[in-house]
């Protein structure tokens, strides 16, 4: 028998990261299948596509990053591919890898050319973090960066998609249900019922506007703690707050409805589900995550009702995974609640919902 | 997953159950001339020279305080030897062979109760002093200077919690001889003229609540004072800061110490040793230690003499499992206690168990951030942040972060879901910041 040493503790938990990734990627699945259901082809290819591109990169850079240092000796490539690979690609690479790929791909509409969906994965996956040193050390979502690329660059040559889950109303009479909420005339509100936001019969991207899929990953990811609760509760909360005080300063539209519009409409669901909560990307302590979720939540309702663009969620969670490196300073960064971080909580809001009303009262963006 | 943990996974949890074996009477014995606190000493005896059970041998020097050291038995001193300390480290121990006669030095007599109820707080100080008390829940600090204070205390904590997985030392000793932990007890409440003590235990205990329930019915301790506190079961209950939150619903600010707040705790075979002082002047010779972990066959508890070695002490548990598999070796808890290389270790008065667990390898994943760690700090620092800074050598930074602060409990480790041993980047950053 043999004798060896080994620092303190001697236990370790059952977690790993590799069983978080895993639920996410279960938390995920539901609503695949439901894009799958009811986009077949185009979901089957963008899913490929953004799947492959990712993983060839993420692979591509392990073995990089891990490259033989020179010396004068003739290595044979089977050598050399070993010393890159062995124990250094690991299931977590493929697992975060496809996790990106499957957010990316649920989050681009089904009309999105392929071209675009290869070069928005490409771009995501390595601007968004292969560049920060992969793993871990990535400061932005990859699928957000890969979405608003794509979105930015492509985004007149996305197309309509016809399904025989829903029929696409009038284009005449408003575009998106996000096209109502940016500017657009809000008469047309009740263009899109509530239940029809709901179930997702209405024009979108893949996956975000099925709702009940969405739910059913957040509940199993809150229950397997794989997400932090923090995070979801602030946002969807801070949202609500300031799309109801939006809804009460608009002459003319009952607050309640429209605060369930905005909720259900778009990527918010979504992006708090799965994006937001992404853990390399948000700040690392408690009251931090609290105020990171009200910072994204302030971004996505200034961008949806006031920006000149409609899509909110992916702007404002690369704006607020840019505070989150602010937020853990280690000049200020402290796990406790302290009085400092409620006022910080309490002004964030205050501020926002006074500039919602004002700008909306008095600078007459929104039209009733 | 993302969340505070405070549940150890014991997989030994019933062993507390089993009655101590008896194990007393070793051929040899072996004391330590050196050990973690004091880094020198004299020796008073030569090989063959004859001594006497409680006799001093030895002396020694802490930084700011002097040891002796007691024979455990009677016999003959047969020399100096090496073996491994606690610390991992091989020290000189003084082998003594064991006559089995127990006869006791002329020093060691017994008080009477008349007696001790005339020793004041001075008087016991130093018969603990001379008895070489310590700290014996596993710091080892002399317990004579946390009885030279002269703040008022208004509570005596004596915790029984030991909030590690798989030690049941001090259950053994609460179940076993819950007269000594009493009248101990009620010792340290003269010497300091408090009427209240708490006997801290982790509510999980049912069988020390139904003893002390029953005990404390009697007539000597019905209006002693004295009661049993049922705290959580959770790690680490048994911090003094955690256990005095719980206890007496007072939160310490970091560094202070509870004798400011009128609260003066004890371990419980402190305070059982330092009943044997003043009743007996004796110092501690026995004590109660658990052989546990998933490399024994049949995890025991047992009072065995200080000096004991370990090597004795494994057949009576049926040896080794798995012989070919690589062990680590224990003293101490899994959380905190110190591996030591090899397993020829002698059982000084501090070890509390000693644990054999087959080696696992983790497979380390760069860190995600979760946040794990820092939701289960007890001292609420951030060890990932620590270990970052740590890693880019930035030493304003780690001083920013207050690694001093660390207990060291080890729950970063255990909760990091990417296997990382984050206890050990912040142990660096201990001595970064110490620098």
């Amino acid at each position: 028998m043999t004798i060896v040493k080994e620092s303190a503790p001697h236990l370790r938990r059952k977690a790993s990261v590799t069983r978080m990734m895993v639920d996410v990627l279960i938390a995920l699945a539901p609503t695949l299948i439901f894009a799958f259901v009811v986009y077949p082809l185009n979901t089957l290819w963008i899913f490929l596509i953004s799947l492959f591109t990712m993983n060839a990169c993420e692979f591509a850079y392990v073995g990089l990053r891990n490259m033989m240092p020179k010396d004068n000796l003739k290595h044979s490539f089977k050598e050399r591919f070993t010393y890159s690979y062995k124990g250094k690609y690991k299931l977590s690479n493929a697992l975060t890898a496809s996790i990106s790929a499957i957010i990316f791909c649920l989050i681009v509409p089904a009309g999105c050319p392929l071209y675009a969906v290869f070069l928005g994965s490409l771009v995501g996956i390595t601007l968004g973090k292969l560049v920060f040193g992969g793993l871990g050390s990535n400061i932005f979502n990859p699928a957000a960066v890969g979405m608003l690329f794509a979105k930015i660059c492509f985004g007149n040559q996305y197309q309509q998609v016809d399904t025989w889950y829903y029929t696409i109303p009038d284009a005449a009479s408003g575009g998106t249900p996000l096209g109502v909420l940016n500017g657009g005339n809000l008469t047309n509100i009740g263009d899109y019922p509530l239940l029809d936001l709901f179930l997702g019969r209405i024009p979108g991207t893949l996956g975000e506007v099925f709702k009940i899929t969405i739910i059913l990953g957040l509940i199993y990811l809150l229950i397997r703690r794989s997400a932090d609760y923090r995070i979801v509760v602030s946002y969807l909360g801070t949202v609500a707050i300031l799309m109801l005080i939006a809804g009460l300063t608009i002459p003319g539209v009952n607050a309640l409805h429209f605060t369930a519009y905005a909720l259900l409409s778009g990527g918010v669901l979504f992006g708090a589900t799965f994006m937001l909560t992404d853990p390399v990307t948000s700040p690392i302590n408690p009251p931090s995550r609290w105020i990171y979720g009200i910072v994204a939540a302030i971004f996505t309702v200034f961008i949806r009702l006031f920006a000149a663009l409609p899509e909110g969620v992916g702007f404002s969670i690369l704006l607020a995974n840019m505070i989150a490196v602010f937020l853990d300073h280690y000049e200020w960064t402290n796990p406790r609640y302290t009085w400092k971080k409620y006022l910080a909580m309490g002004l964030l809001l205050v501020l926002s919902g006074l500039t919602v009303f004002l700008v909306i009262k008095f600078g007459g963006v929104v039209n009733g | 997953m993302i969340a505070k943990t405070k549940k150890i996974h014991d997989a030994m949890e019933n062993v507390g159950a089993l009655q101590a074996i008896r194990y007393v009477d070793p051929e040899f014995i072996y004391l330590a001339v050196t050990n973690a606190r004091c880094a020198t000493a004299d020796v008073f005896i030569k090989p063959g020279d004859h001594v006497d059970c409680c006799q001093v041998v030895g002396m020694r020097h802490g930084p700011f305080f002097e040891q002796p050291i007691h024979s455990t038995v009677s016999g003959t001193f047969v020399g100096i030897e090496k073996h491994y300390h606690r610390n991992g480290k091989l020290v000189d121990y003084l082998k003594i062979q064991n006559d089995k006669k127990d006869t006791l030095t002329k020093d060691a007599k017994q008080r009477t109760p008349e007696e001790i109820a005339k020793l004041t707080k001075q008087d016991m100080t130093e018969i603990i002093k001379q008895c070489a008390v310590v700290g014996l829940g596993g710091s080892s600090f002399p317990t004579y200077i946390k009885f030279q204070t002269d703040k008022p205390i208004h509570t005596i904590l004596v915790n029984g919690i030991e909030c590690e997985p798989f030690i049941n030392a001090d259950h053994r000793l609460l179940m076993e001889y819950p007269y000594r932990v009493l009248d101990g007890i009620k010792y340290v409440m003269q010497a300091f003229n408090c009427k209240h003590a708490k006997i801290c235990i982790k509510s999980k205990y049912k069988d020390i609540k139904e003893v002390y329930d029953q005990v404390l019915l009697e007539e000597n301790y019905k209006d002693s004072g004295i009661e049993l506190c049922c705290v959580g079961n959770y790690y680490p209950q048994g911090w003094e800061v955690e256990m005095i939150k719980n206890a007496e619903g007072i939160q310490l600010a970091p560094g202070e110490l509870p004798a400011n707040r009128g609260i003066i705790n004890f371990n419980v075979s402190t305070i059982v040793g330092i009943y044997k002082a003043i009743k007996y002047n004796m110092p501690v010779i026995k004590r109660f230690i658990t052989i546990s972990g998933d490399g024994i066959k049949s995890p025991k508890n047992f009072r065995v003499r200080c000096g004991t070695a370990i090597s004795e002490l494994i057949p009576l548990c049926g040896g080794y499992t798995e012989e070919g598999a690589e062990k680590v070796f224990i003293l101490g808890g899994p959380m905190m206690g110190a591996s030591v290389p090899s397993d020829d270790c002698i059982i000084t008065k501090t070890v509390t168990s000693i644990l054999v667990i087959n080696k696992r390898s983790y497979q380390e994943e760069p860190c995600v951030r979760c946040g794990s760690c820092v939701l289960s700090c007890p001292v609420h620092l951030e060890p990932v942040q620590i270990m970052n800074a740590v890693k880019a050598l930035d030493k304003e930074r780690i001083k920013k972060l207050n690694p001093l602060r660390c207990i060291e409990c080890g729950l970063c480790t255990y909760s990091c879901t990417s296997k990382i041993q984050v206890t050990d980047y912040v142990r660096r950053a201990k001595l970064f910041a110490k620098m």
